[in-house]
Formats: C-alpha cells, structure tokens, sequence
C-alpha cells in the first residue's frame, strides 16, 4: 500500500464518518419534527467502527447487522437518502418501507439486513461464510453486533460453528458498554468479549473502538485471514454511544452526563481528522471541504427522503412469498398413481431419500445440516449413503445446537445456498423458533422481495413407541400461523418425494414435518420424476355421507375404518390437505358440497389449531352446504405420555374416528 | 305518537301469513278504512285496511314483499307529520315468553347428549363450539323451542319449495336435516309447491282427523225432482240463474238442519254451540281452486231464495278461484258441503270441516233402473250421499235420521222448498 492510496483510503474513511455522523444527527432532528415514524437508535459515537471493517468488502461481502444499524448500512455504502427515506417509511427507502429503523435491507450491495432481534446476526453471518466455503467464492461474512449480544446463546453457537468449519467470518462487537441500559460490567462475568475468541480456538481481539486507523488495520488482516481460509476472527470494539439508546429516551437514569460528555470528547472523527494532519494525509481546508460536501449530501438526502411518495396500502400483503419462483425441475404430478408398470412399492423414507439424493445431484448449492446426518447417514437413514458421494459440507453433521444452525441456514439462504436442515425430531426445533419465525419467515418481506429464502427445514412429529413428550409434537398449527413460511405434512410415499422435491426447488421456506410412524409405510411411487404443487389437498378415497379431512397418519387411521362404516352404510370421503400452508380450502369446500358433514381429525389438541382453522372457513364459505356441525377429533390437551396405556389415550385412535363419524351421521 | 302496523290474525288457527306488499307508498298520508297492504292468510289474501291516521313509514329492516311473517310481526308505523320511527325491531315478536317447558326440555337434553367428561376424554369428539355453546344460546333466542334445520336442509328447502318450519327433523334434538326435507318432496324427486295454503288445508284435514270421531254413513236418493228442477230453470224464458245441484240442496239442507240442530252445532274450545231457531244458518261450500281446497260461507241461506243462493255460490267460487276470498268469507259456517259427482264419485268419506259437527258429500246423478211397487221397473236419477258426522256429537241412529230426512227432502225437492 503506497502512501498515496493510504491517503486516499483515510479520506474515504474520514468521509464515511462524516456521513453516518451527519445523517444520524439530522435524523434525530427529523425525529424529533415527527418525520421518524418508529423506533430511531443512532450510531453516534461508534462511527469509527463499521467503515474501518467495510473498508476492506466488496458488495458481494455480506455483512449482517444489529438493531443499530444505520451506521452500518452507510458504511457499506447505503446512500443516505434510502436510509432516511425508510425511516420516513416511504417507498425510495432501503426496504421500500417495510423496515424501518431496525430493518434495513440492501442485498445488493451486501447488506443483508439489520435486525430488532438481538444475536441472529453472528449466526446469520455463520451462514454468510458458510455460502462462501460451500460455493467457494472467497466471500467474507461480517456480524456487527454490540455487548449485549455476546451474552446471547447465538454468539457461543455462531463462534463455535465458524471455529471448528473454520467460516470466513468476522464477529465485529461494538461494545458500547450498555445493553440499552444495562451496563456490561454488569452482565458479564468475563469484562472482556474480545479474549474470548480464545476458548474458541479462534483469533480475538480488544480493541479501542474509536480508533479508526487501529480497527482498519485489525479488521483488514482478519479479512485476508478470512479470504485465505484461515477462518474467523473475533474483534471487540471498546466504544460508546453518545446519544441515548433511541431517540426521544431518556439517558440519564442509567449513567452520568459526564461520563456522556467525557467520551464526547474522544470524538473518532475529532481523533482520526487530527491524525490525517499530523501525518499529512490532509489539511484542514481538504477535510473542511469533505465535512462542507457531505453536509450537503445529507441535507440533499433529507429534502429526497421528505418528497419521496409513501408506499401504496395495496402492496401490505406483497413479498410474504417470493413472486418470481424457479420453475418445477420435474413435472407437476399432483395425484397419486395406480400401481403400474411405471411405479413401484416403497418406504416413505426411501422416498424421501430419492428426492433429496435426486436434487442434490442436480443443485450443486444444497447441502444438509444436522445431527448425526453425516457418516452416519441420519438417525432415520434421511441421508443414507450421500456422505460418501458429497463429502462434509454438503453433509454437514452439526454440534447440537439447534439455534445455532437454524440461524445459520437462514444467513445461507440470504446469501445465495439452499439448506437443508434435519432436525430428527421436530420438538428440537423449538430451541431455534425465533430463527424461523423472526428471521426465515419474515426475510423475503422484510428485504421487500429482494431475497430469496430457500430453506428447507424437515424433521418427524407425532406420537407413537412411546417416544413421550420431547419426541411427539406436531406442532404444525402454530407454525402454519407464520406468514412468508411453507408447511407441508405428508400422509405417504407418493406424497412425500413429491412435496420434497417441490420443497426443494420452492424459493420459500419450508417446514417438511414427516410423521414418525409413516416412515416404513410403503405406497405407490412413479419411477419418474415428479414434483407435487403446494396447496393441493389430495382425495384420497371419495364418499358420499361424510368428509373427513386429516393429516399425515390420522390420513391412515381414518381409512383403515372406512371399509367398516362403508358396510354399514356410511361412505366417507377422506380429504389429505397435505399441506397446511397454503391451504386448499376450495377442495375441501367442494367435498363437504357434496357430502354435508365434515369431520376433521387432528393429532394434536385443537385449541386454536389446524381443525379450527379449516371449521371456520368451511362455517364461513360452506355454511349453506352443512347438515350437521363441524366436528373435530384432536388428541387430548396435554403433553404426550410415555406409557402405552396413557400414550394411546391422548391420540385419536380408529376406534375413536369411526365412533366420531357414527356421531355426527346421527346429527 | 307512533301508531304501530303489525301482522293480524285473519283465522282461528293462523300463526303466520305471506306479506304480499304495500299498498302505500313510504311517506304517504293514510286515511282510516285506507287500504295499507295486502297479507296472504290461511286461506286468501286480504288487504287489509288501516284503522288509523298518518304518514306510513316503513323501517329499513321490515319485512319485504313475499316473507312470511308471523301474526303480531311489526310492519310498520303510522306517525304523525315529522315524526321520526321509534327505535324498536320491527321483526321482534311482542311478548315472547322466556321460560317455556319446551325449551326446559330441550336444554335437559341437550345437556345429557353433551357432558362435561368429553373434554378429557381421548375416546370422545372434542366437541366444536356450536354444539358445545347451544344451550346458553337456546337462553338467548328460543333456539330450542323452535323447529330447527341444519343449513342445507334450509338451502334444499328452498331449492325444492320445501317449508322445512313444519317438517319432523330426524337428527339430533329434531334437528331438519337435508334427508328430511328431501323426503317431504315427491318420491320422484320432481319439484313440489307446500304452498302456505297447502299447509292450512294439511293442518286443519290433520286436526279434524285427529279431534272428530268421525262415522260417515251413506245412502241413495232419488234425485229426478231434483234433475227436474234444474231443467225447468235451464229452459226458463225468464233470464235467470241456474242453480246448481249443491245450492239447492244448501237450501233443503238448511231446512233439515232446523228439524236437528244438534247436527249444525260448532265447538267453541271446550263448548259445544247448538244454533237456536234464530240463528242465521251458514252453509259452506266446498270448492276445488289451483291453489286447493276452499270453504267459502254462504250466510243466512234460511233467507235467501235458491235463485239468490245460487248468485251468492258462483259469486264466492269465483272469488275463491281468483284467490280473492276474505278470511271473513270463510267463516261461521255450520255445516258444509262437498260435491264430487262431477267427477263419477258415488261415495266417500268426506272430512268435517271443523268445527262444525257434519258434513255431506254429493255422489255423481246416475240414470239407472229402479224396482217400484209390484215390481215395476222404472228409470230414475239417483245420488249418493255420504254424511259424515262427529260421533262426539251425536249418536249413528240420530244422524241416521238427518241423513234419511235429507234423502226426503231431495226426493221431494219442491214441496221442501216451497215450505
């Protein structure tokens, strides 16, 4: 680096402080006028960090960012006039008006996202350079995250993960000394973030966050570290935030104006402009033209973001799903064949296999995480045999830390890979629900359509061999309240390679939950590959007198008695959704047009559940065609049991479902 | 003061009526004796007259034009110049009870048919809330004391002009299912009309079914005087009316009916009302109309000459077919009569129109031979008649006896009725 170029780097650098300093100072005016519609948490004090890190990124860097992100988003190159414009929540802005503050998008230039949650960046950062070590792009992935993150369960997951796949990533910590107002030498045990990076066995670092030209020389090796394949860094970035915790707060409960004022005094913009004159980078007149152009630019960017046009309420509903999805890369075959020359018996797990082993031939960017899915092929032999064709990272066998990886799928998802994670059991997820639910599901929308999400996210539910209650949920109705996600529950194998290999080429994330006493269930598969379309409930045996609508083994349960009421008279019609977002409603509609009585069977207890779901839109759209009552069947309310005795009594069993629907014949 | 216009009672057993529309305008004046709308009772539409003074005025939610509407059902209001409607329902029946045995029992059993238990019980339904919440709402709005009928059987109903209000569900606590509706249409499936009226005549067949002990006798007269008669009037130079075989025979009845008033009495509920000698006597005439089976009311036949029975019976018929009776033309009849001859009956089994006590069917005028004194074979026209009476009423060797005076009469018709 000749001096020249390192001149011009420190005024780019001086410039890009300047910047965030300016425009967060006129957004806390614009606040404080009323033009700051939410939450506003400003970066100054802290402006030393983020473009010393940035320095050192290309656009294709993706860099994940906390709830006080504004700095954030301008050192990365965000124009000041989008990010003002999102916090005005107008359609110019950074996530077309959908984020605000604390959800800022621009993944074109690699900024994949501020985050109201704290602790999903280090692990959504994780994925960012697991993209790059997959696909071998040579990206690095940034966390910018503050002290209060580093007390969070994703930062021991996140460091973990990147230490032992050695992730191109770095973990940049603002610590500004206060979690909102909790002060870290309070919170933490340990007083330092930065000397933790060693019982990772990573690279850690404690520096003076407000000394610019020292972070952009730390954070510059750990990027060429990163890039070599050396792995990632830790680095702390001690600081302080001179404005209170968001705008319009009080600040003075929590800590002293002198304190505020003493670390006003170590301004990093002061610091660096009096380092570029005593080392002749620049002179006043140069950095007093920089701070006159850029106070200009921010007014400019101030008067755009006021004149830009709110967003229409028409679009509040656009973006939950992705609206330009990739194509089928089989053909559509939606319902299940007759045994032919052209099918075969087999397994709902070997069916399941087929589809993955099938996509992961053709897509080069899949690749499955979880526990024991590795050499050892997967608890219920999900991934049999695939290691040895793909090898360790596209097999990739987990710690368990089911967060940890849940977080890190969706930060590979945003930056261009398709993960496939194995739960084994669904109930294990629950530690990661917040990833699923704040991060994956709410991505594609937040980021206005400009990500895509395609996570894949599969594991088996239901009761049965006393697997008791951490091994049985289903829990399919709470995820199918989650706008932006897929949740698909297969009754078969003819189902179940079908909806995978749609999952697999779905743009959206899908939760696959497969019913653990299906999956040595055989059933008619074409030897063809097929795809099966979401949203298309399955007749899987038409009656006269009743419509029964179930899912996954309760699909099994209600056939294996209808051979018996159909010799008493009673023809059931048994209706499969297969998957519960989105839901074919019209289909179940027309069936009970025909017959006049629903009954649906659900496995798992019905408050506020599937069945109530489908009771209400049938009530609503099909009223006029009802005979009789909605009926639903649901197991009882109450965790799941071990012993046989008390596990049989809290599932709906055959003998239950044909007493059910002899019940509502006589309604 | 708001004057309030509700649904009347046009008959002894009316519940509800079809409201056919008005005959005012919203906003207009009304004038006591104005005629306000038009409701279509058990039997006949009427229009029905307003008693009162001032500007109508019609709620928004009134029923419209073609509804059922139930006796004592709000219509509407008469209110002075600028007055404004009172805020009231105006679908809301007055003096709805709310405690009601038969509501009592409906909850008793819908309590047993859903216990508690079922909510922890893996083997039972968890039940939805319809069902669960019935019996607070049968509190709520009289759901248990009135004919219920799922959705679709409401639907099918109407598609297949089915009156599901008066069918016998077979579901749970009676519930109208859409089997029982189809059932009530014709067993072809074709499209069948319950009319309201079809209803009415059902009801009251039913009731006179189910409270007369009804005995029918039959007998033959020998109707050539009768034949005769009506001939005369046929080639009458004078332009005259000619009465048909039911008239004159309203007319003899009367006269019989004299000699036994017992067999002209009516039930009034728990009493029986025997005409005194004078009681103008009623006489019903049953007449076949598209719509069914009418019973228009020629009063004081005791006053009249044939010639004026016969003007008043075609004047009724015609009104009866036009569907233009008044409820007040069908009333207070003592006795009825019915003639199928035109059709080739000889005998039946008419059904007495209650209340009255009897009633007589006329068979079809016959040419036949018949055996005189020392064996002499002549050609006469003879009647079947068919009396049936409420043997509540009377005994068989009494109304025997009417009945045998009735064939006197007819058999000598002119001296009957020049008497």
């Amino acid at each position: 680096m000749t001096n020249n170029t390192n001149s011009q780097t420190k005024l780019a650098l001086y410039r890009r402080m300047q910047i965030i300093r300016l425009t967060e100072e006129e957004l806390a005016r614009c606040h404080q006028r009323g033009l700051v519609l939410g939450a506003c948490h400003t970066y100054v004090g802290e402006e030393a960090i983020a473009p010393s890190v940035c320095a050192h990124l290309g656009p294709d860097d993706p860099v994940f960012s906390t709830h006080r992100g504004h700095g954030h988003a301008l050192a990365k190159g965000a124009h000041p006039r989008e990010l003002m414009a999102e916090l005005f929540g107008r359609e110019t802005g950074l996530s077309r008006g959908r984020g605000g503050s604390m959800h800022l998008f621009s993944p074109e230039i690699g900024m994949m996202g501020t985050s109201g949650i704290v602790g999903p960046c280090i692990l959504q950062a994780c994925g960012g350079g697991y993209s790059s070590k997959l696909m071998q792009t040579g990206r690095v992935a940034v966390a910018f995250f503050g002290d209060g993150a580093s007390n969070n369960g994703a930062f021991h997951e996140g460091l973990n993960m990147a230490a032992i796949w050695k992730l191109p990533v770095l973990f940049i910590c603002e610590n500004n000394q206060f979690a909102t107002e909790i002060p870290f030498a309070y919170a933490s045990g340990n007083p330092s973030v930065g000397n933790r990076g060693s019982a990772y066995g990573i690279p850690g670092f404690e520096l003076d966050g407000n000394d610019a030209l020292t972070i952009h020389r730390v954070a510059g090796e750990a990027v060429a570290r990163a890039r070599a394949g050396d792995g990632p860094t830790l680095i702390e970035c001690k600081t302080y935030r001179t404005r209170a915790h968001a705008e319009g707060m009080g600040d003075f409960g929590y800590r002293t104006r002198e304190d505020v004022d003493a670390w006003k005094l170590r301004c990093p913009i002061a610091r660096l402009r009096q380092q570029l004159i005593a080392d002749g980078s620049a002179t006043e007149v140069e950095l007093d033209a920089i701070d006159a152009e850029v106070k200009s630019l921010v007014e400019e960017s101030r008067r755009f973001a006021e004149g830009s046009a709110w967003p229409s309420a028409n679009d509040a509903t656009r973006h939950v799903y992705c609206e330009q999805p990739s194509p089928p890369r089989s053909p559509i075959r939606n319902v299940i064949p007759a045994p032919s020359s052209e099918t075969r018996e087999i397994t709902y797990t070997q069916a399941t296999h087929e589809a993955l082993s099938e996509e992961m031939a053709k897509n080069p960017r899949i690749f499955v995480m979880g526990e024991g899915i590795g050499v050892r092929g997967g608890n219920f032999k999900t991934t049999a045999g695939l290691f040895d064709i793909y090898g360790p990272v596209r097999l990739c066998d987990t710690p368990i830390c089911e967060r940890g990886f849940v977080g890190l799928a969706c930060g590979a998802a945003m930056t261009g890979t398709r993960p496939v994670i194995d739960f084994m059991f669904a109930d294990f997820v629950m530690d990661s629900v917040g990833e699923i639910v704040n991060q994956i599901a709410k991505m594609q929308y937040m980021s206005s359509g400009r990500l895509k999400m395609p996570v894949l996210l599969r594991g088996c539910i239901g009761i049965g061999h006393s697997a008791a209650t951490h091994h049985s949920g289903s829990y399919y109705a709470m995820y199918g309240q989650v706008p932006g996600l897929r949740v698909v529950v297969p009754s078969n194998p003819f189902d179940a390679k079908g909806l995978l290999k749609r999952a697999l080429n779905c743009d959206d994330p899908v939760l696959f939950l497969e019913h653990r006493e299906l999956l040595t269930v055989k059933g008619t598969v074409p030897t063809e590959e097929y795809e099966i379309e979401f949203g298309k409930a399955s007749v899987v045996r038409t009656g006269r007198d009743v419509t029964v609508v179930a899912l996954a083994r309760m699909v099994q349960q209600t056939l294996s008695v209808c051979e018996e009421l159909e010799r008493d008279g009673i023809s059931v019609e048994v209706v499969d959704p297969r998957t519960v977002l989105p839901l074919d409603v019209e289909t179940i509609l027309k069936s009970v047009a025909k017959t006049g009585r629903l009954l649906i069977v659900d496995e798992p207890p019905a408050s506020c559940g599937f069945a109530g779901e489908i009771a209400a839109q049938v009530a609503a759209h099909g009223f006029n065609d009802l005979d009789a009552p909605i009926y639903r069947l649901n197991g009882a309310f109450a965790p799941t049991p071990y012993s046989p005795p008390l596990e049989g009594a809290v599932v709906p069993s055959p003998q239950a479902i044909a007493k059910t629907i002899r019940e509502l014949m006589e309604e | 003061m708001a004057v309030e216009i509700r649904v009347p009672r046009l008959g002894w057993s009316m519940e509800e009526g079809t409201f056919l529309g008005w005959l005012k305008q919203e906003g207009e004046a009304v004038k006591s004796g104005d005629v306000l709308y038009e409701l279509e009772g058990e039997k006949a539409t009427q229009e029905i007259e307003s008693l009162d003074v001032g500007v109508l005025r019609i709620p928004a939610n009134a029923p419209v034009p073609g509804s059922v509407v139930a006796v004592g059902a709000l219509l509407g209001y008469l209110v002075s110049d600028g007055e404004a409607i009172p805020d009231t329902s105006p679908t809301r029946e007055r003096g709805e009870a709310d405690t009601n045995p038969t509501r009592e029992r409906g909850r008793a059993l819908h309590e047993t048919t859903n216990p508690e238990s079922r909510a922890s019980n893996p083997e039972s339904v968890t039940l939805n809330p319809e069902r669960g919440g019935a019996p607070a709402l049968a509190d709520a709005s009289g759901y248990m004391d009135r004919v219920i009928a799922s959705p679709r059987a409401r639907r099918v109903a109407t598609e297949l002009g089915v009156d599901w209000t008066r069918l016998k569900g077979s579901g749970r606590n009676g519930r109208v299912r859409e089997r029982d509706v189809r059932a009530a249409t014709a067993t072809d499936g074709t499209r069948s009309t319950f009319s309201p009226r079809r209803r009415v005549i059902a009801d009251r067949m039913l009731a006179s079914q189910r409270q007369t002990a009804s005995v029918t006798l039959t007998t033959r007269a020998d109707a050539t005087q009768l034949v005769r008669l009506r001939e005369q009037f046929k080639a009458s130079k004078t332009p005259t009316i000619v009465p048909s075989y039911a008239d004159i025979i309203a007319k003899l009845a009367v006269t019989v009916l004299r000699q036994y008033p017992h067999m002209a009495s009516r039930w009034d509920g728990d009493r029986l009302i025997e005409p005194t000698m004078t009681d103008d006597l009623a006489i019903g005439i049953a007449v076949d109309t598209d719509g069914g089976l009418l019973v228009p009311v020629i009063p004081q036949v005791s006053r009249l000459s044939v010639r004026q029975v016969a003007e008043r019976s075609r004047e009724l018929i015609e009104k009866a077919r036009a569907g233009k009776l008044s409820t007040a033309e069908m009333q207070g009849g003592v006795f009825t009569i019915t003639n199928l001859g035109a059709y080739g009956i000889d005998a039946f089994t008419p059904i007495i129109n209650v209340p009255e006590t009897a009633i007589l069917g006329l068979g079809a005028i016959r040419r036949e031979p018949v055996v005189i004194e020392r064996d002499q074979i002549v050609i006469r026209d003879l009647i079947t008649l068919s009396l049936t009476f409420d043997h509540r009423v009377t005994d068989g060797a009494p109304a025997a006896r009417f009945l045998q005076t009735i064939r006197a009469a007819i058999e000598d018709a002119a001296v009957w009725l020049l008497n």
